[in-house]
């Protein structure tokens, strides 16, 4: 008897998984999919938006060639420079901010700490874009809505508001115990020694965390872009790059460039991400043992 | 000494503010003296780029030597015709002096009052050189407010091994000795056969409070006409490029489209491609003309520029039959300038014929009343319905009404 029910348990343990799996599979794939394909458009030989086939019927390399030397169009290398620098330098700037105002908000005790957090939560509330008109104003006000400083006004774009999503960083400094920063003040370390030396090395996943989404949020943007960039061409980004590749005159010689140009534009996200979970794993198996 | 500085300050203050004025005023320059003066021009990208001959850069050097009274410092910009006007509308004050745009869009420029008005000597010319609807369709309330260059429509793309001279005429026909594919779920191109049953938009385009005449037996029928066509063995709808990709594999033999497909269409047909104004379609036993919207495209000048006279002599210039010449020659660009379309060269270029032919015969001015922007999307779902097979012939009667109810609303 007891054999039996055993057997069965396993029998049963394994139909489980069995559905498991395969329902898994058929969600990753169709996951997958759109990704495969956009992948294998790049690839596709045969020109135009449209093909009645879901497999390319012959493979090149031209898109991606097309893509990096004719430049007299659509100039999609100045476009890539000028988005990578862009993101670069918003990504720097405002990992500092967050992590600075986090780390404020979780350490230090002040008067305006409560009514900045929520006012920070209520101005959380309204979507970004909302501003963008006076943003815009205010830019061409201040001179920086023409020439080289429209990568400036980019950059503060991106990088200005960053002091206001603090939660999830400061969520995590909190759960760092305070003792380990009153131990180092009775060392003799400053406020600052403490964030630079203590803090941050004991929340890796946190600022892989922030590094990544400062980045990907300039990196994908197409609004603010868009309304600031308006017909300087030299300064637009990869976004407004690949829209106007969809524009009906663009359309049919540039679509499987299109492709090729998302794929290109994933692989600094890809390559960051990489580079950085190994510290994003490190991190998550336990910073303040022993 | 408190009370000096303070009128010191005010005084101060009021200089500048004068200065601020002047500053803003246009120098009127004494014989003989050259002006300096910037002039920002948007044009797209395709103007400007060294594979298609630079005739932006081109154009305006030659207009700078055309006036040796101004030393012209050029900066330009990248806008396209159909996003030009909307981008100058949202800030006029730091906009192109002279831009491009589509004459759909001439109320987002008049709305916003970002358009310069053309008249005495300037809009002489530009009334001496072009047809009338050309004309009309860059008027609103009477002002002229750019200089045209080209016509802006779609018309038939048809490969000629399969489509005789004859065949062309009559959609039907064309449909027994080929496959046609029609974008029939763009509503810039399906109301060309509710047009060709007497449907009306804004009485003759320009009368908002008149509306939309897609309604009664002859809007029903064209609907019954275009369910009994899609299911034509022979009818393909265009849709995300699939009739340029069944042009491509051969299995689709005429599509419509515009001049900005022709470089491409070329390509894929060779010497068997053929040009040619719509067709007509027969609806109960009828031949009826199909009619497309047409429009132009125009250079227009910026109403807050700081050099009104230079910025319409240039507008004008980039308009005129020497600059339409070169910017056929480099760009294929159709002329609209009449001088230039008897010129023989240019007449007897079968994409020129086509996209006039289409202008003048079969074709209607597209309204550019802002209650058109409510035409939209009803004639669009129409389309859908009818692909996705919602739309029957027993449902056609009430679905028309609906889509007529709805371009005559706004929505609100």
């Amino acid at each position: 008897m007891e054999e039996i029910s055993y057997g069965s348990a396993r029998r049963k343990r394994l139909i489980t998984n069995t559905v498991v799996y395969v329902a898994l599979s058929i969600l990753a794939i169709i996951w997958v999919f759109p990704i495969i394909w956009v992948v294998l458009t790049s690839f596709r030989a045969e020109k135009g938006s449209y093909v009645s086939t879901f497999l390319p019927q012959s493979y090149t390399f031209d898109n991606y060639v097309k893509l990096f030397t004719d430049t007299t169009i659509l100039n999609f290398p100045k476009m890539f420079g000028n988005t990578l620098f862009i993101a670069i330098c918003s990504c720097i700037l405002s990992t500092f901010y967050v992590l600075a105002v986090s780390y404020c908000l979780s350490r230090l005790r002040f008067k305006m700490r409560k009514p900045y957090m929520n006012m920070a939560m209520v101005l959380g509330l309204f979507p970004g874009f909302m501003s963008m008109v006076a943003v815009y104003f205010i830019l061409k006000a201040l001179g920086l809505s023409e020439g080289g400083l429209i990568r400036l006004a980019l950059i503060l774009c991106y990088s200005g508001g960053a002091g206001l999503s603090f939660q999830i960083a400061k969520g995590f400094f909190d759960t760092i115990p305070v003792a380990i920063d009153e131990a180092a003040l009775i060392d003799g370390c400053t406020r600052w020694q403490i964030f630079w030396k203590i803090s941050l090395p004991l929340s890796k996943p946190m600022v892989v965390y922030t590094i990544l989404t400062a980045f990907i949020g300039p990196w994908v943007d197409f609004i603010f872009a868009k309304v600031i960039c308006r017909a300087n061409a030299d300064y637009y980004t990869v976004a407004i790059g690949l829209w106007r590749m969809l524009e009906k005159e663009y359309i049919d010689s540039w679509y499987t460039c299109f492709a090729a140009g998302a794929v290109i534009i994933s692989i600094p996200i890809a390559a960051l991400f990489m580079f950085l979970q190994r510290y994003y794993v490190d991190g998550m198996s336990g910073a303040v043992k022993g | 000494m408190k009370k000096k500085l303070a009128v010191l300050a005010t005084a101060l203050m009021s200089v500048c503010l004068v200065g601020g004025c002047g500053s803003t005023k246009q120098s009127v320059p004494k014989d003989g003296e050259v002006e300096n003066i910037r002039l920002m021009v948007w044009a797209p990208s395709e103007d400007q780029s060294k594979d298609s001959g630079e005739w932006l850069r081109k154009c305006c050097d030659a207009f700078a030597e055309k006036h040796p009274e101004y030393n012209i410092h050029f900066t330009y910009g990248v806008a396209d015709e159909a996003t030009a006007a909307t981008t100058v509308a949202q800030d006029p004050d730091s906009s192109a002096d002279v831009f491009m745009y589509a004459n759909d869009n001439l109320t987002v420029l008049t709305d916003a009052k970002a358009a310069a008005k053309f008249g005495g000597i300037y809009e002489q010319e530009v009334v001496d050189t072009n047809s009338q609807t050309i004309v009309d369709s860059l008027r609103s309330d009477g002002y002229l407010y750019g200089v045209p260059f080209t016509t802006n429509t779609w018309y038939m793309f048809y490969d000629k091994s399969v489509f005789s001279e004859e065949d062309i005429k009559s959609l039907d026909t064309m449909l027994e000795r080929g496959v046609v594919s029609f974008p029939f779920t763009n509503s810039w191109y399906l109301p060309a056969f509710y047009i060709g049953n007497g449907c009306t938009l804004f009485e003759d385009g320009t009368v908002e409070e008149a509306g939309v005449d897609f309604a009664g037996e002859k809007a029903t029928d064209v609907t019954n006409y275009l369910i009994d066509l899609l299911a034509n063995p022979n009818f393909v709808v265009d849709a995300d490029g699939a009739g340029m990709a069944g042009l491509r594999d051969g299995s689709i033999n005429a599509i419509f489209t515009g001049s900005w497909d022709a470089g491409s269409i070329k390509e894929i047909l060779g010497d068997n491609m053929g040009v040619a104004q719509l067709p007509s379609y027969t609806l109960n036993g009828e031949q009826k003309q199909m009619y497309a919207y047409a429009g132009s495209k125009a250079i227009g000048v910026n109403s807050s520029s700081d050099h009104m006279v230079a910025a319409i002599q240039l507008a004008i210039y980039l308009g005129s039959s020497e600059a339409q010449r070169l910017h056929y020659e480099l760009r294929n660009v159709v002329p609209c300038n009449t001088e230039l379309l008897n010129d023989e060269s240019i007449a007897n270029d079968m994409l020129v014929t086509a996209q006039n032919n289409t202008f003048n015969n079969t074709s209607i001015l597209q309204p550019f009343v802002s209650a058109m922007s409510n035409c939209w999307t009803p004639v669009e779902n129409m389309g859908k319905g009818i692909r996705n097979k919602t739309v029957t012939h027993d449902n056609a009667d009430e679905q028309t009404q609906a889509m007529n109810d709805a371009m005559n609303s706004n929505g609100l």
